[in-house]
């Protein structure tokens, strides 16, 4: 799906645990998520730093929109998930 | 005496163009329209016992009392075999010629086999469906390669209709429908897999056991330039929806997409939105919708100016994306890009689960 956005022009910032899947599938810009039921944030988290942690992964992915990139690219947010 | 039932299209049935594609299901005895030259290449071992055709149009207009009408007539001839087409490129008649062998291959256990060009959308449906009693064979483009088609049409169904064993699809020639089998093999998986691995370090050509889907490149879109100022909007496949579920999605192999307002939401409470999706555990999800659509973040960022005013799209587009299958999939995503490019956003912030 993600592919088909790129392909009509729109740039596509793909949050997802399973990111070897979107590299093997060939998405662009991807974002490493935390994990599969809970890619933008991480439960085991004290509420704060879970809101946080989720800010981190969208102010990544608005990053990875901006970047110019030539094929499957990993990008990662700076915190990493306490869990 | 082998019996085969012949499925075609009205115009293949000798009975008009486009101007009678709205022909509803009939059938006709013995061999009519292009199932003679489908007799011909039988021999005296099969017979047609009769040629079932139905409009284009109709067909896909009517499906379900179509795809009935189809059962019934062929349950009462009785065949050993069912060949659909061939439809080469054209599109309705190809997919019909799919949707019903699967039909008749699940509902009537009758084996069946059509053709078409490989190109032909009816191939999409084809390796949707994997139906382990349904095989079609590639086809030239146009009717030039009718001939050819008949020929490997007939003895393929002799085969059928002998309970032959078929082998896997680049040995027989059908084309491939993703099926995997198992297969006994009196050598160890560990001998094999070396053997492999040598041939390939000395740039041998090998042969996998495991194919995998080839997926084709998408070129990059450029990058954003400001994305503070460039229209954003959320897409996601985790199933996060409004609670009750409006639209009733499924827990698996959705084929159409929402998008739900959130033009004056701050944030997503539990208890308001749920997760639908049959393919991970949604208790995280249901517990803090944000896991799969990132509002509360958003709306943080948009304060500080990371995201300017207005700038994120007020709907997100959801599917709960389960045991999707890539050519759904696609045209999904080819419908959303469109949505999306009405209303000039510029920009997605895709969740996946």
């Amino acid at each position: 799906m993600s592919k088909e956005l790129e392909k009509a022009g729109l740039p596509v910032a793909l949050i997802s645990a399973m990111f070897p899947v979107a590299q093997q599938v060939r998405a662009n810009r991807i974002v490493k998520g935390v994990s599969i039921p809970h890619p933008c944030g991480d439960p085991s988290l004290p509420k704060e730093l879970d809101t946080r942690l989720r800010q981190e992964i969208i102010r990544t992915a608005l990053k990875a929109l901006e970047t110019e990139v030539e094929g499957p690219t990993l990008f990662s947010p700076p915190i990493a998930s306490g869990g | 005496m082998i019996k085969i039932v012949h499925v075609l299209n009205q115009f293949f049935a000798g009975l008009g163009g486009e101007d009678r594609a709205d022909l509803p299901v009939g059938k006709l005895d013995g061999s009519a329209g292009a199932a003679r030259a489908l007799e011909t290449k039988l021999g005296a071992a099969a017979k047609i016992v009769c040629t079932v055709y139905v409009g284009d149009n109709y067909f896909h207009e009517h499906k379900s009392e179509a795809i009935k009408a189809i059962l019934d007539a062929v349950r009462v001839a009785a065949p050993d075999v069912v060949v659909a087409g061939p439809a080469f490129n054209s599109g309705r008649y190809g997919l019909s010629c799919v949707e019903i062998c699967d039909a008749v291959a699940n509902q009537l256990s009758i084996p069946c086999v059509t053709a078409m060009h490989d190109e032909n959308p009816g191939v999409g449906a084809y390796r949707e469906f994997a139906n382990s009693g349904l095989y079609c064979l590639p086809t030239a483009e146009t009717t030039v390669g009718m001939a050819d088609a008949m020929t490997r049409l007939a003895s393929f169904a002799l085969r059928l209709a002998r309970r032959d064993d078929i082998g896997p699809a680049f040995k027989e020639g059908y084309l491939s429908r993703g099926i995997r089998r198992i297969e006994k093999s009196d050598r160890r998986g560990a001998t094999r897999a070396i053997e492999m691995l040598l041939k390939k370090i000395h740039n041998e050509p090998f042969e996998t056991e495991l194919p995998m889907e080839v997926w084709d490149d998408a070129k990059p879109a450029p990058p954003l330039d400001q994305v503070k100022n460039r229209n954003i909007a959320v897409v996601t496949t985790s199933g996060v929806v409004p609670w009750g579920n409006p639209d009733k999605f499924k827990t698996y192999r959705n084929t159409y997409w929402r998008k739900y307002n959130i033009a004056e939401v701050k944030e997503l409470e539990p208890g308001k939105w749920e997760a639908v999706h049959g393919g991970y555990n949604v208790a995280y999800m249901n517990q803090n919708p944000h896991y799969g659509v990132p509002l509360d973040a958003l709306r943080a960022l948009e304060q500080e100016g990371t995201i300017g005013p207005g700038k994120l799209y007020p709907a997100y587009y959801v599917i709960p994306g389960n045991q999707g299958s890539p050519t759904v999939m696609r045209r999904m995503g080819q419908e959303i890009a469109a949505d999306l490019k009405k209303d000039n956003v510029e920009g997605v912030l895709f969740v996946a689960t």
